[in-house]
């Protein structure tokens, strides 16, 4: 199991867990980022951070530290 | 509260996530006529309307900020919830239209849901429809209908297209309405990221029911419809809903995001973006300002002598023509703004730099009232809204006024041109564009020295978060950009044009009375040298140029005089007025457009600091009255909006204070540092 954070670009895994004990884990929830779901990482841009996923087909930017709450297999 | 018992107005209230379409209906059923108010006590704003008259219902619909569920992160959005359930002024509402883009219709569903599970009378009003098109999917209205147990239909806000269904359904839901049926906000209580997985399960399960694939050729849905509807419940939900994202984003979003190549797109965007700003509105700047100088000179010309054809022309014509000199940058701005957003640029813009803001206590989300600032600080303040992490906010609304506005610019082209030696007018450019990269220098180190004190501006600690939503590249809709750029300047000449109009009704006071009639030696003088000679004195003697002379032990250090004092006081109504006050001050005799600059600058460097015989305008003293424009904080309607914004007055206290005393530290350190190393 990594963290959404160590995706490779254009990896693609399935979310199995999400990190309840940080502070913007119920914002990624509500915007979908919810376990089952696959994610793509879609965009790694300069500084690498923010990231950008695809999930539930849109595409989400998030920033390096809150995709580490998401746990990826 | 005084709310109208008799026979209560409907109230329709539009709820939606962020970009899901919901102001773009919002502002088709007000038909842009509208007033945008604060919740009592609050800075959360929201906008309320009639509805169209044409539209035959007598309703009122009112447009709350967009939230992606009820849970709420922040007060702000804590107040936006709460005013759903109940609004302070205007009650319960009798039915919702919730806006769900239905190209994201699984993560959009979660606030319907929700909404739906409190009680809400609801109609779900599909949006974006193209886009799901596009991806070759449709979606089964009849089975959503049944499966959220409320009214869902597709509209198009931006052309129109199925609003008459809309309108028709709340028609219907508000003669059907059952008023015992009544929210519960006891509901917020039990929401939790379980719940929320659990909902999350529900969606998935309808959308799995609704989506269905269709022909590219787009033929023979209706089969797959009846098909799909015969399905409902006999077919368990196996199959999982394909999820497919806009090839066409993808593929300019591996040049525009690109590493490297991105920040070069970005670079040029903004270059871009700056270079219309100024340059396409330079000349329409001038002819605004040319037409009002002419209708102030009609004025006077129409009314007479005395104070009251004088109060019409200096006082209130010129003060509505300070605040409307800067339309054409702002419209300029605003149009620029909603093209980036309509194609969805601008959400990616903020992502490129919410690392390096992030690093000085800023989010990438400041990057938008930053860009705004450029033109005008008061509609960038209005901007930082979308900033959902209070500090972050205010931190952003602090260094705003560093942004070098375009109040600022007839300032600095005044003041360069005097610096400029003959024939090297192309240095002006040059140095035109270093203050500006001095000024966004300074914004960054400034924000970065506030962020080490960030405890003491804001106490509230916050999660610091970005999360953004890269909307698809879409085909930017110009009639509705124009729109949207005419409702923002609207809301902008609002909210700035009383105060800067009454500032310059007091400062045309100030500066007209005590109106002595001055004693002056008129031989050899024509009629308007006479009457310019005339107002210069009596502005010398005016209560202006009293305060100017109690400021005068201020001024001294920094090598100059109480004349440029009252100027600098004057400034405060607007910036740009410095340069009107100069020339009354300074009894330029000249009504040449052409020649009043040069009149300007010839008794300007004639000007001495009283009998000293020392001269009051030098390279050093012109080049710390640069460094103070950058600085200081001259603008009263800023303060005045950033009041607002705040909700107190401790942020624009602050600001002012921090501002006034860093412009004059860095004039005085300017002025006697080149002094000491020689320059006059």
């Amino acid at each position: 199991m990594k963290k959404a954070s160590e995706l490779q670009y254009g990896e693609k895994l399935t979310i199995s867990e999400i990190d309840f004990s940080h502070p913007s884990s119920q914002r990624i929830l509500e915007i979908g980022f919810t376990p089952g779901q696959e994610i793509e990482l879609i965009v790694k841009p300069l500084f690498n951070d923010p990231l950008a996923f695809s999930v539930r087909g849109s595409i989400i930017a998030i920033r390096k530290d809150e995709a580490d709450c998401i746990k990826v297999s | 509260m005084n709310v109208q018992t008799t026979e209560k107005i409907p109230l329709i209230t539009l709820v939606g996530p962020p970009n899901s379409g919901k102001t773009t209906l919002f502002n088709y059923l007000s038909g842009k006529n509208f007033k945008t108010v604060n919740y009592p006590g609050a800075t959360v704003e929201y906008s309320i309307s009639g509805l169209q008259k044409k539209f035959n219902i007598k309703a009122n619909v009112i447009d709350s900020p967009g939230i992606v569920s009820l849970n709420a992160h922040s007060p702000d959005e804590k107040i936006s919830v709460d005013a759903l359930f109940n609004h302070p002024l205007y009650g319960q509402p009798d039915v919702l239209v919730v806006t769900v883009d239905s190209s994201q219709l699984s993560r959009h569903l979660l606030l319907v849901k929700q909404l739906k599970n409190a009680g809400f009378n609801i109609i779900v009003a599909l949006t974006m429809n193209d886009l799901l098109r596009k991806k070759h999917q449709e979606i089964s209205l009849s089975k959503l209908r049944i499966l959220l147990d409320c009214e869902v239909l597709q509209i198009d806000g931006r052309t129109g297209d199925g609003i008459n269904v809309l309108l028709n359904k709340i028609s219907e839901s508000l003669n059907n309405r059952n008023s015992s049926i009544k929210p519960n906000a006891e509901i917020l209580k039990s929401f939790n990221n379980q719940s929320l997985l659990e909902l999350y399960k529900e969606i998935e399960l309808i959308e799995n029911d609704v989506i269905y694939e269709i022909n590219s050729n787009g033929n023979g849905f209706n089969l797959e419809t009846a098909n799909a509807e015969l399905n409902i419940l006999s077919q368990p939900a196996e199959k999982k809903t394909k999820y497919t994202l806009d090839s066409t984003t993808l593929k300019i979003d591996k040049y525009l995001l690109h590493p490297k190549f991105g920040a070069l797109f970005f670079f040029l965007i903004m270059s871009a973006t700056f270079a219309s700003i100024f340059w396409l509105a330079d000349p329409l700047m001038g002819m605004v300002d040319d037409f009002f100088a002419f209708l102030s000179a009609e004025a006077a010309l129409l009314l007479g002598d005395g104070w009251f054809s004088d109060f019409v022309a200096n006082g209130i014509i010129s003060g509505t023509g300070s605040v409307l000199v800067f339309l054409p940058q702002i419209i300029i701005l605003f149009l620029i703004l909603g093209l980036l957003e309509d194609t969805g640029y601008l959400a990616r813009g903020a992502m490129i730099v919410d690392k390096p803001l992030s690093k000085i206590g800023l989010n990438g989300k400041s990057f938008v009232p930053m860009l705004s600032g450029f033109a005008c600080a008061i509609p960038a303040i209005l901007a930082t809204r979308t900033i959902p992490n209070k500090r972050e906010r205010f931190l952003t609304i602090f260094i705003l006024p560093l942004m070098s506005c375009s109040a600022r610019l007839p300032v600095y082209a005044l003041l360069i041109a005097f610096l400029l030696p003959a024939g090297k007018s192309w240095l002006g450019g040059i140095i035109l564009a270093s203050i500006y990269i001095f000024s966004v220098s300074s914004s960054i180190i400034v924000a970065g020295i506030l962020n080490k004190f960030k405890d003491k501006i804001v106490k509230e600690e916050d999660n610091s978060s970005f999360i953004i939503e890269l909307p698809a590249y879409r085909r930017p809709k110009l009639k509705f950009i124009f729109i949207n750029s005419y409702i923002n300047v609207k809301a902008y000449l609002q909210k700035a044009g009383p105060v800067i109009i009454g500032f310059s009704i007091v400062l045309w006071f100030l500066t007209y009375f005590p109106n002595t009639d001055p004693q002056i030696d008129t031989t050899g003088l024509t009629e308007t040298e006479i009457m310019h000679v005339k107002e210069a004195e009596r502005i010398s003697q005016s209560y202006a140029a009293d305060l100017g002379k109690i400021i005068q032990p201020v001024m001294t250090p920094l090598g100059m005089d109480w004349r440029v004092g009252v100027s600098l006081i004057a400034a405060f109504a607007a910036r740009e007025v410095f340069v009107s006050s100069l020339a009354l001050i300074f009894k330029v005799t000249d009504d040449n457009e052409e020649t009043i600059q040069q009149s300007m600058l010839q008794s300007m460097r004639q000007a001495e600091i009283g009998d000293t015989g020392q001269k009051l305008f030098t390279t050093s003293t012109i080049i710390g009255l640069i460094v103070f424009f950058i600085f200081a904080l001259q603008c009263l309607s800023t303060v005045a909006v950033s009041r607002k914004e705040t909700g107190g007055w401790r942020i624009p206290i602050l600001q002012v204070i921090v501002f006034t005393s860093l412009a004059y530290f860095f004039t005085f350190i300017t002025v006697n540092g080149l002094r000491a190393l020689g320059v006059s």
